[in-house]
C-alpha cells in the first residue's frame, strides 16, 4: 500500500524521489514498504530507478493513466489497499481506456494466456508499439509492487479478486509483439551490464528498443538486486527467479534462468529442468527447497490462487529477516520480468529445454504432487524434538549438551574468535528453541541447527564488514602448486599442539566460503549432503568448493610436511 | 589416456569414493602414470587427514556444561 501512497506522492512531486526514502515520514507519509527493505539499500535504489524510468519520465501515457492501470493491477492481484487508495486518487476521473485496461487486467491475472491477438485487438485503438511498451512496463511495475506488498505485509492483504472471464485455452501465436528491434547503444551501461552478464544482449532487452531508459533501469535493478550479493546468495536468487517464473509459466524465463545458473555452478541444467518441475524432488538443500516453496507462492499467478507467503517457514530454516526481505523483493523482480516478457511476447534467445503450459500450474504441489516422505527416519533427535514441540521445555537441555561442541566449533572456524562463538552458540541454541516449532524434520535436527549457526555467524561477520559485492571466485580454476612429495607419517614430524596450531592458522587463513565448507566435512565431519544442506549450496558447487578448500589448505600445509631432503633448510 | 586436467576434474568425487567403478580405474591408471598427481593424491589425502584429526576448534569439554546451563538458564527466564 506504501508505495502506491507513494506514487500518489511522486505525483505531486516528482522531486520526492531525489530525497532520502527514509525522510519521506516527515511528510506526513509512511512508506512502509521503503522502510521494510531499509536493510537493503541497493533494492530501494533500484526501485527508485524504476519507478523514475516508468512513471516518470516524459511518456505517451498520462500520470492518470498510469495510475489507472496501477489500480487495475492491484485488483486483479486482489490487493484492496492498493485498489482502494487508486479509486481515492482518481475519484472523480473519468475513464474511457477501457481497452487500454481489459489488457492490463489479462495481463496482470493471466498472462501466459496473452496473445499476440490481445495486442492486434490494442492496435484497432490506435495504440502502437510504443505505448503498448510502456502499457506493459507500468502493468510490470504494478505486479513488482503488488508482490512487495504482498511478501512484505501478508498479514495485511485482502482477497476480493474480480470476475474476469476465464481466458480459455492458450493461444500460441509467435512473439514477438512489438516491431521494434534495438540493441542498446554499445556505450550504454546497459549493453555493457547485458554483454558481461549473457555473453549477448537477451531479446527482452532488444524488444525495448523504443525506451532505451526502461532498458537503463532494468539492467540496474538486476545489476543492484541480483548481481550484488547482499544476504542471500547469488544462486538463492537465481533459484527464486527461476522458480517464480516457473510458477508463472513463463517458458522464456526459465529458460534464461537455467542457463544462468548452470553457467554460476550452482546446478546442472538438468537439475534447473528438475526445479522448474518440481523443486522438491531436486538434488537442492532443504533450506533452499524452503526458500522456492515460499516465494513461489509470491508469483502472480499463485498469488491468484489465495496463496500466501509464510516468512515464519523461512525463518524455520535460519533465514534471517534481512534474507527474507531480499526473498520478497528478488520474486518481485521475477515478476516484474515475467510480466514484461508476457505482454511483449518475446521469444527464447535459444531452444527452450522445456515449454510451460497451464497443466503444469501447481503453486501447492504438496497437494497435487505429494513430496515422498524427505523426513530423516534416523535422526537421533527425532524423539527429543518432538518433545520440546510438545512443550516439554527441559527436554531441550539434551539438545543443546549434545550439540554445543559441534555449534562451537562451527562458529569459531567461522567468525574467527573462540570467545565470541561461546556467546553466539548460546544465541544459536536460543534461536533454534524460539523456532523449533516451525522445524518439520525435513533434514537432521543437526543439519538444521548448523544452518542456524551458519546463518548466524554469517550475520556477524557482514555485520563487522561492509557489503561487498558478490564474490565470483572460480572454484575449479585452482590448481595445485606444490607437488614435492610429503613424508610417509607427516604427523610424526610435529607434535600434536604444533599440528594443531598450524591446521587452524591454515583454515582461518582461507577465504570464508571454503573455510567453511572445509569447517563442516572435515574438521565437524558431516557428510557431504548434511553441509550441502546446512549452507544451501548444491551437492555440485559443495564438492567444488570443498575441493578448492583442501587444495588450498593443502599448499599451507606442504612446506612443513614435505620430506626432509626436499625442504629448505 | 586421461589427462592431468581430467583427472583433476574429477578429484573431488575421487577423493570422497564418489565415483563409478570404471571412472575409477581410469583414474587410477592414470595416477599409476603420472608422478604429479601421485603427488597430488598422496598429500591431499594426507591433509585432510591431519584436518579431521586435529582439535583445533574444539570446546573444551569442561565449557560444555556452563553453555547448556546458561542456554536452559535463558530459555527459563523467557518462559
Amino acid at each position: 500500500m506504501a508505495i502506491l501512497l507513494l506514487s500518489k506522492n511522486l505525483i505531486a512531486s516528482s522531486a520526492f524521489f531525489e530525497q532520502d526514502p527514509d525522510s519521506t515520514g516527515a511528510h506526513g507519509l509512511t512508506p512502509d514498504i521503503l522502510h521494510a527493505q531499509r536493510s537493503l539499500p541497493s533494492a530501494i535504489d533500484a526501485e527508485r530507478r524504476l519507478l523514475h524510468a516508468i512513471l516518470l519520465s516524459e511518456s505517451r501515457l498520462t500520470q492518470l493513466q498510469k495510475l489507472g492501470i496501477l489500480r487495475r493491477v492491484s485488483e486483479m492481484g486482489g490487493n484492496e489497499h492498493c485498489r482502494d487508495l487508486h479509486a481515492q486518487i482518481l475519484s472523480g476521473q473519468s475513464s474511457d481506456d477501457s481497452p487500454l485496461l481489459h489488457f492490463v487486467a489479462k495481463l496482470a491475472r493471466h498472462a501466459p494466456w496473452v496473445s499476440a491477438n490481445d495486442v492486434a485487438v490494442l492496435r484497432t485503438y490506435g495504440v502502437d508499439d510504443e505505448l503498448i511498451l510502456e502499457v506493459v512496463a507500468t502493468t510490470a511495475l504494478g505486479q513488482m509492487f503488488c508482490t512487495l506488498s504482498n511478501g512484505l505485509f501478508p498479514s495485511e492483504v485482502s482477497r476480493a479478486f474480480p470476475a474476469i472471464p476465464d481466458p480459455g485455452d492458450l493461444v500460441e501465436t509467435a512473439g514477438p509483439y512489438l516491431g521494434a528491434r534495438a540493441r542498446p547503444a554499445e556505450e550504454s551501461q546497459s549493453y555493457a551490464f547485458l554483454k558481461e552478464e549473457y555473453g549477448f544482449i537477451p531479446n527482452l532487452y532488444v524488444v525495448q528498443g523504443l525506451k532505451p531508459n526502461f532498458v537503463e533501469a532494468e539492467t540496474y535493478a538486476l545489476e543492484r538486486i541480483i548481481r550484488y550479493e547482499n544476504v542471500l546468495s547469488r544462486i538463492q536468487k537465481e533459484y527464486i527467479l527461476l522458480a517464480v517464473s516457473a510458477a508463472n509459466l513463463n517458458t522464456y524465463c526459465i529458460s534464461m534462468g537455467g542457463q544462468i545458473i548452470s553457467i554460476l555452478g550452482g546446478a546442472s541444467l538438468e537439475e534447473c529442468d528438475q526445479i522448474v518441475e518440481d523443486h522438491r524432488q531436486s538434488q537442492i538443500s532443504p533450506a533452499d527447497k524452503a526458500l522456492l516453496e515460499e516465494t513461489r507462492k509470491l508469483a502472480a499467478l499463485s498469488q491468484q490462487l489465495g496463496c500466501s507467503f509464510e516468512a515464519e517457514q523461512l525463518r524455520a530454516y535460519g533465514f534471517t529477516q534481512p534474507q527474507i526481505i531480499e526473498a520478497v523483493v528478488v520474486s518481485s523482480l521475477a515478476n516484474f520480468l515475467n510480466t514484461l516478457q508476457a505482454g511483449l511476447g518475446t521469444v527464447p534467445d535459444f531452444p527452450p529445454r522445456r515449454v510451460l503450459s497451464p497443466k503444469d500450474l501447481y503453486p501447492f504441489a504438496g497437494k497435487s504432487r505429494p513430496i515422498p516422505d524427505a523426513a530423516v527416519p534416523e535422526d537421533p533427535d527425532a524423539e527429543l524434538v518432538r518433545r520440546v514441540q510438545a512443550g516439554d521445555v527441559e527436554a531441550f537441555e539434551e539438545l543443546v549438551r549434545r550439540h554445543s561442541r559441534r555449534v562451537f566449533g562451527t562458529l569459531a572456524g567461522l567468525i574467527r574468535n573462540m570467545d565470541d562463538a561461546r556467546d553466539v552458540t548460546q544465541d544459536v541454541f536460543l534461536k533454534a528453541f524460539e523456532h523449533i516449532g516451525s522445524f518439520q524434520g525435513r533434514s537432521k535436527f543437526s543439519t538444521w541447527l548448523i544452518s542456524i549457526a551458519v546463518n548466524t555467524g554469517r550475520q556477524l561477520l557482514r555485520d563487522r564488514k561492509p557489503l561487498e559485492p558478490l564474490e565470483e571466485g572460480d572454484d575449479e580454476g585452482f590448481r595445485p602448486r606444490q607437488i614435492q612429495s610429503w613424508a610417509d607419517n607427516p604427523e610424526q614430524l610435529l607434535a600434536a599442539s604444533q599440528r594443531n596450531e598450524l591446521v587452524r592458522a591454515a583454515v582461518l587463513r582461507l577465504p570464508e566460503k571454503y573455510r567453511i565448507v572445509v569447517l563442516l566435512r572435515d574438521i565437524e565431519q558431516l557428510s557431504t549432503g548434511e553441509v550441502a544442506s546446512a549452507l544451501d549450496l548444491s551437492i555440485p558447487a559443495l564438492k567444488a568448493r570443498l575441493l578448492r578448500g583442501r587444495l588450498m589448505l593443502r599448499e599451507s600445509l606442504a612446506p612443513h610436511f614435505i620430506t626432509r631432503g626436499q625442504r629448505e633448510p | 589416456m586421461l589427462t592431468c586436467a581430467d583427472f583433476l576434474a574429477e578429484f573431488g568425487d575421487y577423493l570422497e569414493d564418489a565415483l563409478s567403478s570404471e571412472l575409477r580405474a581410469e583414474l587410477e591408471e592414470h595416477v599409476r602414470e603420472c608422478k604429479t598427481c601421485q603427488v597430488i593424491v598422496d598429500s591431499t589425502r594426507k591433509t585432510i587427514r591431519i584436518v579431521t584429526d586435529s582439535a583445533c576448534f574444539d570446546l573444551p569439554p569442561d565449557k560444555v556444561e556452563p553453555i547448556v546451563r546458561d542456554v536452559m538458564s535463558r530459555i527459563r527466564k523467557k518462559q
